[in-house]
């Protein structure tokens, strides 16, 4: 799938678009930052660079890949989220990264959650997160999603984790997915905001 | 962005894709790739694959796959290449192995700069040489560059070798 090609979503609070040349400098300032450590950084801005452009042509070579998270409201730039498989990946993985400053808003459950449905009516018949043991935040969100620790899947480097989401039939009309529809509801209507802090 | 396809009278430089992932990971996986990079193991070759492809998008010129017009066999990967931290953009060209002393890099080279300068707006270009990297030094002069300094590039001491700009060859 090309470039012009990837599909936009939309959600309640959210855009999902392809990356973006202009989107560049969030995404270098992020991966040049410690908030990159569990995604194989903080990289040099050639790194970064290398991996934008990565990004873009694992669209190509795979036909999915990484969507570019936007606000609705004002088009900020928030994170990403998407597919990823590059070589040496076991399993195909949704993939996240919430950028600075934009954490624990529910963001990446809301960007997730809508590429997860989308690339499963499209084809996919489940999917993997990668994700570092110290990366409490991500770990939290696989809970969040219903994917749970497969201890027995290969991993990408031996000291990741391995989550298994859902499948589709397991994730439709189920009180999972009305939980992840409600705590989103939550996050976007002032009425709904839980007490106390919310966890991204 | 979609690259163009241009031809040559032996050669056709057309996109990457996919299919040119076994290729380009014989030739990081061997000695020859010393001079750009290399080696590299087939997860970080498929990664400069697909920057390869994204460095299009980015900034709108790129290189291409290589390929012999009368055979279809790939020679190598050839054309722009201007990632962050790069001196200014540069005229690249990896040939692959057995593909050696045939003018192939030469005359694909021609292509993309003559490109370069005519769709792309570029006014000057250069390519980086390894030292060391006699093969690519000839190409070099054979293109009408000319040696004016030595740089230290990514992947250690370079030779930075210029063009002829867009009057001398468009």
């Amino acid at each position: 799938m090309g470039h012009r090609d990837i599909p936009v979503i939309r959600t309640r609070r959210l855009v999902l678009r392809a990356p973006e040349p202009s989107d560049y400098p969030d995404f270098k300032a992020t991966f040049t930052s410690y908030r990159s450590r569990f995604m194989g950084g903080p990289l040099n801005p050639y790194e970064a660079w290398m991996l934008y452009a990565a990004e873009i042509g694992h669209w190509e070579i795979r036909g999915f890949g990484m969507w570019m998270i936007h606000a609705a409201d004002d088009d900020r730039t928030l994170g990403m989220a998407g597919g990823w498989q590059p070589a040496g990946w076991p399993e195909r993985e949704l993939a996240w990264i919430v950028f600075p400053g934009a954490s624990g808003q529910g963001y990446a459950l809301e960007a997730v959650h809508a590429v997860r449905g989308h690339l499963y009516r499209t084809g996919w018949d489940g999917a993997v997160s990668y994700v570092d043991p110290k990366n409490y935040e991500s770990r939290l969100l696989c809970d969040r999603l219903g994917a749970v620790l497969d201890p027995d899947a290969p991993s990408v480097d031996g000291s990741d984790a391995c989550y298994r989401h859902p499948s589709p039939a397991a994730l439709a009309d189920t009180r999972l997915a009305w939980a992840i529809d409600r705590e989103i509801a939550h996050h976007a209507d002032p009425a709904l905001q839980p007490e106390g802090a919310p966890v991204d | 962005m979609t690259p163009p396809v241009l031809t040559t009278d032996r050669l056709v430089l057309r996109p990457l894709s996919a299919d040119d992932f076994e290729a380009l990971a014989a030739f990081y996986a061997s000695d020859r790739s010393r001079h750009v990079g290399g080696p590299k193991d087939r997860a970080d070759t498929w990664r400069q694959l697909a920057a390869e492809i994204g460095h299009w998008t980015l900034r709108g010129y790129g290189r291409w796959g290589v390929d012999v017009a009368a055979t279809g066999a790939c020679v190598g990967i050839v054309g722009c290449w201007n990632p962050e931290g790069w001196p200014e953009p540069e005229l690249g060209w990896d040939l692959f192995d057995g593909h050696e002393g045939r003018g192939y890099a030469t005359e694909a080279a021609a292509a993309a700069r003559r490109w370069a300068y005519d769709a792309a707006g570029w006014r000057t270009a250069i390519s980086l040489v390894s030292h060391g990297n006699g093969a690519s030094a000839r190409v070099a002069a054979r293109l009408g560059c000319l040696h004016e300094a030595d740089v230290e590039g990514r992947f250690g001491g370079a030779q930075i070798w210029r063009h002829p700009g867009p009057a001398a060859v468009l």
